[in-house]
Order: structure tokens, then C-alpha cells, then sequence
């Protein structure tokens, strides 16, 4: 047999693959690690959805109460606005103190810092509302 | 009326897979599963090392599913990652040795003058093992295997051309008895 037929040959022979006895655990055992993925990705994306929401609240809160001073002080509905932030927020920081994130002194950082962290919670949230409604799909 | 899993095409069922559909990608891991841990085996896989590795192939494949451009079949797709993947463990563990090889095997004993393909191949050294197997099982190209084993392209050849040499001539028919007559489902 020349080298011409032979190669085709071989592979033909290596496309040819024995049946293996235990398959079916095979494929169970691909199934189970599967599903063991997806849920890690599950809890991470949500945790990570969780603690961005958490704190773009938080931060919308505060921003929010800054920013009222100047433009609906004086305002009765912007009073009842604040006022109800403020029991909100003093509820989530509450919230955070259980859950040990009091230390968390956004307070402290710069406008820009704020934004960009505000931002950043933001698009986590958006992509673990995505992500979780694509496996939904 | 839907058509059950098994009527579907592989490209259907990867494109469905893409999407997310397990049962689908299930059925692909119960078609081909048997394939890729034959062609890790043959590249010179332990038994359970060749499991993990077509696992984590099949997992790879199935989030990269949508990757796969039907350019070639499903099986190919999926042996060229797990190849890839054996690649990198071997290199990991250093268990590849790039110029020296390994002693030849001794040559396979053979019942009843028939000789399979895996009996063969065990006659070659571990460096033309690998290299014949990923050539002419995972279809990877000699710049490819080359690139991937960080070997020269002539070394490649080489163990590429000694490797076929010696299966011809273990496989070399019997009268009238066709190439690696041992019982293979497709």
C-alpha cells in the first residue's frame, strides 16, 4: 500500500472510534458538571447583583439627599422626599451593618470615585438581570 | 410534531445547544463522548486522565457552542479542543519529552494476525504517538502541532512520517483482510 492510500486510510481508522461499556456515566458525569458550573455562575452573578444593588442605592440615596438641598428645599413635597429617604437610608444602613459593609465610607470619596463605583454597581446589576434572563430563556 | 433528539443533525442540535439546550448537547456528549476519549487514549492518555480531559472538552465545547461554525463535523470540533486541552496538561506536567522521546514499545502482540489501530499505535514512541494522533485524529495541521508542542515544523514531520511507517507496517493487511478489521461503531 503507497503513502498516498495509507493516509486516508489511517484516518479513516481514527475516525472509527470503539464504543466505550460506560457511556452513560460518561455523559452523566459531563451533565453534573454542568450543572455544578451554572450554578456557581448563578450564585456569583448573584451576589455580585446583590452587593452592586445594595450600594448603588445606597449611593442614589445619598446623591439624591445632596442634591436636594438645592433644588427641592423649600419644596413640601421635596421635604416628604427626604424625609423618606432618610428612614430608607437609615434602614439600609442598617442593613449593611448586619451585613459588616458599615465600614464602607463612600462618604469620604470623591465625586468622580462615587460616580464611576455608582456606575460600575449599575452595569453588574443590568448584567446579572441579563444573564440570569438569558438561562431563563 | 417535534422530532426527537436523535433524528436531529449535529449542527441542529449545536446551534440549539447554543442557546442553552442541555437534553440537546446531552445527546452530542452521547454521540461523540465515545470518540474523544478514544482519540486521548490513542494520543497516549491514561484511562481516567483521558476522562477528565474529554469532561472538560464536552464543558468548553458547550460554552463555546456558538463558536461552532459547521465548517467541519461537531466530533472534529470537539477532539481538536480536547486535544488542545491534553496538550496543555502534558506540557503542565512536563511529561513530554520534545527530543529525545521515549524507547520504542515493544511491538504489540496480536490474536489471530489481526491487528486494531490502538494495538498499533502502541508500537510507536510517545512523542510519534502524539504527533500521529493529532494529525490524523484531531486534524490538526503539521504548523499547528508544531506551534502547539513548541517543537520545529521539521521535527513534527518527522515523527509524524516515522510514526505512519511504522503503523503501515503493523497494519499492513492479511489476505484479504481489510485496514484495523477490529469490531468500531462510526
Amino acid at each position: 500500500m503507497s503513502a498516498d492510500e495509507f493516509d486516508p486510510e489511517i484516518e479513516r481508522l481514527f475516525a472509527r472510534s470503539p464504543q466505550m461499556p460506560d457511556s452513560a456515566l460518561f455523559l452523566a458525569q459531563v451533565e453534573q458538571k454542568l450543572q455544578k458550573g451554572s450554578q456557581v455562575r448563578f450564585l456569583a452573578l448573584s451576589l455580585a447583583g446583590v452587593i452592586g444593588g445594595v450600594v448603588a442605592v445606597r449611593e442614589t440615596l445619598s446623591v439624591s439627599l445632596t442634591a436636594g438641598d438645592g433644588i427641592v428645599a423649600g419644596n413640601a413635597l421635596g421635604q416628604g422626599i427626604r424625609s423618606a429617604s432618610l428612614s430608607i437610608q437609615g434602614l439600609i444602613q442598617s442593613g449593611l451593618d448586619e451585613l459588616g459593609l458599615a465600614s464602607l465610607e463612600l462618604g469620604s470619596m470623591g465625586g468622580m470615585q462615587l460616580f464611576w463605583i455608582a456606575a460600575g454597581a449599575l452595569i453588574a446589576v443590568a448584567a446579572a438581570g441579563v444573564m440570569r434572563l438569558t438561562q431563563d430563556l | 410534531m417535534t422530532r426527537s433528539l436523535v433524528d436531529r443533525h449535529d449542527v441542529e442540535l449545536a446551534a440549539l445547544a447554543a442557546a442553552g439546550g442541555r437534553r440537546e448537547f446531552g445527546e452530542l456528549v452521547r454521540r461523540h463522548g465515545s470518540a474523544v476519549r478514544g482519540l486521548l487514549r490513542r494520543m497516549g492518555a491514561q484511562p481516567s486522565l483521558a476522562d477528565d480531559i474529554a469532561q472538560d472538552a464536552f464543558i468548553q465545547a458547550f460554552e463555546r457552542c456558538a463558536e461552532f461554525r459547521a465548517e467541519g463535523t461537531f466530533a472534529a470540533w470537539v477532539k481538536r479542543i480536547a486535544a488542545r486541552l491534553y496538550i496543555k496538561r502534558v506540557a503542565r506536567e512536563a511529561r513530554y519529552v520534545a527530543e529525545v522521546g521515549n524507547e520504542e514499545a515493544a511491538p504489540a502482540t496480536d490474536h489471530a494476525g489481526i491487528v486494531d489501530l490502538d494495538e498499533a499505535l502502541k508500537a510507536l514512541s510517545e512523542p510519534e504517538r502524539l504527533c500521529v494522533s493529532l494529525c490524523h485524529g484531531a486534524g490538526m495541521a503539521h504548523p499547528e502541532i508544531a506551534t502547539a508542542l513548541n517543537l520545529p515544523l521539521g521535527t513534527v514531520k518527522s515523527h509524524v512520517k516515522r510514526g505512519l511507517d511504522k503503523l503501515r507496517a503493523r497494519l499492513r493487511p492479511q489476505a484479504g483482510q481489510p485496514l484495523g478489521s477490529a469490531q468500531h461503531v462510526g
